[in-house]
């Protein structure tokens, strides 16, 4: 943990010495631990510390970015020597979009100080007992336990002076009996509720299931998508579709469809870098506080992302979701949500006559048609049938080729619960998502040798 | 830190605290890296960026158990606490492992390995790069329909120390140059893109600017445009069973996803289960398993000069090598690293631990995973083909988690009607399982249409670690396989 006021005064000072049009200078200091583990042995223990600082020189209408892993003094010297070389070089653009200005904000109401000082003799106890849990049920076990620290800061030649310290932990739990495996993850802020035990319960109860996976026809199915799997959805529609640049490509599914209805009215997805539920990060990579965005509004086509870039060329402030400066992909939304409805998970299930109860997807693809948003990809453990309102069976693995349009189309519920997922290794990416029933979801394959 | 300054003294001097303190083993790389990468959008430089990293990674062995600690800090009182810390992550790994993790050996190495340039990319004025590099990006623009031109270049420089307490001193020196372009046009409702000279961020090699020079992205602009909209007025393949052949820009991602990863063998033994899944390619399977036909022989080879996944050593010290992993359809051998190879009773590694940098440990990676090369011509191959279809470029794809289910969508395909190439059909996808669909492969393309490509970012791990990996191949046809439009 580097600090509030180290790293801000750090970037204040390249800012005050340099002297140029503008200057906007971002940093991310980050620490993991990382156990991995695999048949009840740990093979991988990690630690890890390091810091990218990011320098956006202007200068007579040119641009130029570089970037460095150090915080001393000669690195960013050299850095922003770098930055102003590059800005030498660039052909003038027709016009540069100003910083942000002067927004302060600084918060580490997200940094748990016990999430930090949290040891490696720690993971490996928690392990320990896991391992012995799991080997009682007659059970192997694989997975992950991820401790860390991030601090986000942005600071100007504008004003701007943005400092975000925060803390993640979480699990990844893949159980295997015989034939059949389960899988649960976690993620929170406080160590304290990474509650590992339940999660080695949820993934249990998947793999020591009484019956072997079966093999189910092809075809539509309804399903009831479980969080992780509405999320990695989603997350895919946010890479495609709900940043600005999508949509000036013509490439996002929302391209020529604003205020027209492309999803069920039940449906409504947004952006918020503030919710407490959500790994929140308040400003982005230029400083500028994050907007909630609400993308698609009661199924209608309603926004999208904007940095100070793509806000200039649509004529609209920025909604704070630039990317770093040197990412070409456009402002992209990381903190994406799903309004949750009125029924609980459990009536979700009970509603269902016949359909399959997926908790997380594999290797989802969405760039087969975006405009269409058409995805593939592949159930993977914990995947069972539902008949009659009951669970029933495990369900060995099946590949979807399927429209998301035409998927959240006919939405048969979504619960009130919801569940925040991501990824703890990463720093950025984060989805609260409930669960959600689908009238018609497309098998196109399944997995055998 | 440059890479000039690389602290050789003090890397010595953190051996030793090493052995003092009692490791089994230890190895410390300090890397020094640079990547330049220039953008040009619609006419315009979108983005010109340069980014430095340096810092080491101390790996240790202790009581069995792996630690592993980094730090971008390269003073002697951080880079003892990251010893520590990975002591610590070792020994408390320890206390639940039951099995110590033997090591193959290896002969500790001094040595030097630097790869092959003409010219430095670093030396080349930033002018002349743009100067390229918009000349190309203009040459996509034009018709109303084009909505995105993308073109860029690459240029990596990374410098690695590795010494172990077995007595390994090892200095190496990689550059690497690459550039592509991709063009989308619009018709409608309609979307198309097309890339140059392939997808996955182009082309990439060890190499120096000569390479991105000899790549002709002009010319590959101006097909390019002139492809996607046709595609535009394109029909889709038929859906069916037919032969399809791939070209070498396809057989790319093919071999990456259902050769490469499942031929990883710390995989293979579970260590990916929590991420990108597992394999079934186990190891009770080895040398018994038929993955193919015995038209299809894979190696790993990090022997190959200009490959990205070449080197002269590994980042555990092992000396680069050419391993068969498929030798005539039957499997035969792993991507491996010394402490997996040693659980399944080899006698050595065959040299794939890799890390992307620095900052985390190395895991068992592919090098240079290639299609040998067979003798036919690509008429050759589409002769006798009643009808069929030539893919090329990939534009989605997705693998199962045991590697068995793939499907893929290529950015174009042309009809193969009585042995001819005709028309263009957009949104091909096909699928298939992978030991039945390499089973049914009938004909491999000849030598001089095998080519080599490198794609920079093959994810595995926990953090997540992209890897520059190679890939050769010629054209490759197999019969029987299930097409259809992308809809």
């Amino acid at each position: 943990m580097i600090g509030a006021t180290r790293l801000v005064n750090e970037l204040a000072r390249v800012v005050k010495r340099t002297r140029t049009d503008g200057i906007s200078v971002c940093a991310h200091a980050r620490t993991r631990r990382v156990f991995r583990f695999a048949y009840d042995a740990i093979h991988q223990g990690l630690a890890q510390e390091g810091v990218s600082v990011t320098v956006k020189v202007l200068a007579d209408g040119r641009t130029g970015v570089a970037s460095t892993d150090a915080l001393d003094a000669a690195s960013l010297t050299r850095c922003v020597a770098t930055a102003r070389e590059i800005a030498r070089h660039w052909p003038p653009p027709d016009q540069l979009p100003a910083l942000p200005v002067a927004y302060r904000l600084r918060t580490t109401q997200d940094y748990v100080p016990a999430t930090a000082r949290s040891t490696a003799a720690d993971g490996a106890a928690a392990l320990k007992r896991l391992f012995h849990l799991c080997k009682g049920a007659g059970a192997a076990l694989a997975g992950s336990l991820v401790t860390g620290e991030d601090e986000f800061a942005v600071v100007n030649s504008t004003g701007v002076a943005c400092y975000a310290g925060s803390t993640v932990a979480g699990a990844k739990l893949v159980t295997m009996y015989r034939q059949l495996s389960g899988y649960a993850s976690g993620v929170t802020r406080h160590v304290k509720d990474l509650h590992l035990e339940q999660l080695l319960e949820r993934s249990l109860r998947q793999s020591l299931h009484a019956k072997e996976p079966a093999t189910v026809p092809l075809g539509a199915y309804e399903v009831i998508l479980e969080p992780e799997a509405v999320a990695e959805l989603i997350s895919w529609m946010g890479y495609t579709a709900f940043g600005a640049k999508h949509l000036q490509e013509r490439t996002s599914f929302l391209a020529g469809r604003m205020g027209e209805q492309v999803m069920d009215p039940q449906v409504t997805i947004y952006d918020d870098g503030n919710d407490p539920a959500a790994l929140r990060l308040p400003f982005d990579f230029e400083g500028t506080p994050k907007q909630r965005v609400v993308l698609v509004d009661r199924g209608t086509a309603a926004g999208v992302v904007y940095d100070t870039t793509y806000g200039a060329r649509f004529g609209e402030a920025s909604t704070g979701h630039a990317m770093p400066a040197d990412e070409v992909d456009g402002p992209l939304p990381l903190h994406l949500g799903m309004a949750p409805g009125a029924t609980g998970r459990a009536e979700l299930i009970r509603r269902c006559r016949r359909g399959l109860l997926i908790p997380r997807f594999h290797y989802v693809n969405g760039l087969l048609n975006p405009r269409e948003a058409l995805m593939t990809g592949l159930t993977r453990e914990g995947t069972f049938l539902i008949e009659d309102g009951k669970v029933t069976r495990p369900v060995r693995t099946l590949r979807f080729t399927q429209s998301m349009l035409e998927a959240f189309g006919r939405v048969l519920g979504i619960s009130r619960e919801r569940e925040l997922v991501a990824d703890p290794s990463q720093e950025l990416g984060c989805a609260v998502a409930p669960t959600v029933h689908l009238a018609a979801f497309h098998f196109t394959g399944r997995s055998e040798q | 830190m440059t890479d000039r300054t690389l602290p050789r003294d003090l890397l010595a001097q953190l051996i030793r605290h090493l052995r003092r303190r009692g490791v089994d083993y230890a190895d410390v790389r300090c890397e020094h890296l640079l990547h330049e990468s220039l953008v040009a959008e619609e006419g315009r430089v979108a983005s010109i960026s340069l980014s430095e990293s340096a810092g080491v990674g101390v790996r240790v062995l202790v009581k069995g158990s792996w630690g592993f600690a980094s730090t971008p800090h390269l003073t002697r009182a951080r880079l003892w606490q990251a010893a520590h810390q990975a002591i610590e992550l070792a020994r408390a790994s320890a206390t639940v492992n039951r099995q110590p993790r033997p090591l193959t050996p290896v002969l500790p190495a001094t040595a030097r390995h630097a790869s092959r340039f003409a010219i430095d990319p670093f030396t080349v004025p930033l002018a002349k790069k743009l100067d390229y590099l918009l000349w190309a990006n203009t040459a996509l623009l034009g018709p109303d329909a084009v909505k995105r031109a993308t073109s860029h270049l690459d240029f990596f420089k990374k410098r690695k120390l590795f010494v172990s307490t077995e007595g390994a001193a090892i200095d190496q020196r990689i550059v690497e140059s690459g550039a592509g372009l991709e063009v989308v046009v619009q018709h409608g409702a309609d979307v198309q893109n097309r890339s140059y000279p392939n997808s996955h961020h182009g082309a990439l090699a060890q190499a120096g600017f000569e390479y991105v020079k000899q790549l002709d992205l002009v010319g590959g602009a101006k097909t390019a445009q002139r492809e996607a909209l046709e595609l535009l007025r394109a029909k889709p393949p038929r859906a069916g069973q037919t032969t399809i052949i791939l070209d070498p820009t396809q057989v790319v991602m093919q071999l990456h996803e259902s050769c490469g990863h499942p031929t990883e063998l710390d995989r293979a033994l579970g260590q990916e289960l929590s991420y990108a899944g597992g394999s079934f390619m186990t190891p009770e399977h080895l040398g018994r398993l038929r993955y193919g036909s015995d038209q299809v022989t894979i190696v790993a080879d990090a022997t190959i000069p200009g490959g990205v996944g070449s080197f002269g050593f590994d980042d555990e010290g092992v000396p680069a090598q050419r391993v068969e992993l498929i030798h005539q359809g039957k499997f035969v051998g792993y991507l491996n690293s010394r402490e997996s190879a040693a659980r399944i009773g080899l006698s050595a590694s065959g040299g794939a631990m890799r890390a992307e940098s620095w900052a985390v440990p190395p895991l068992v990676r592919m090098t240079n995973v290639n299609l040998e090369p067979g003798r036919a011509t690509l008429e050759e191959l589409c002769r006798g083909v009643k009808h069929g279809y030539l893919l090329s470029t990939n534009k989605s794809w997705s693998i199962d988690d045991r590697r068995l289910n793939f499907q893929f969508t290529t950015e174009i395909g042309w009809e193969i009607v009585d042995g001819k190439l005709g028309a263009i059909v957009k949104n091909p996808l096909y699928t298939g399982i992978t030991p039945q669909f390499w089973g049914r492969c009938t004909g491999v393309g000849r030598r001089e249409d095998w080519r080599l490509w490198g794609v920079p970012n093959c994810a595995k791990g926990e953090p997540m670690q992209l890897m520059h990996v190679g890939h050769g191949g010629s054209y490759a046809r197999f019969d029987g396989v299930a097409i259809a439009p992308a809809k």
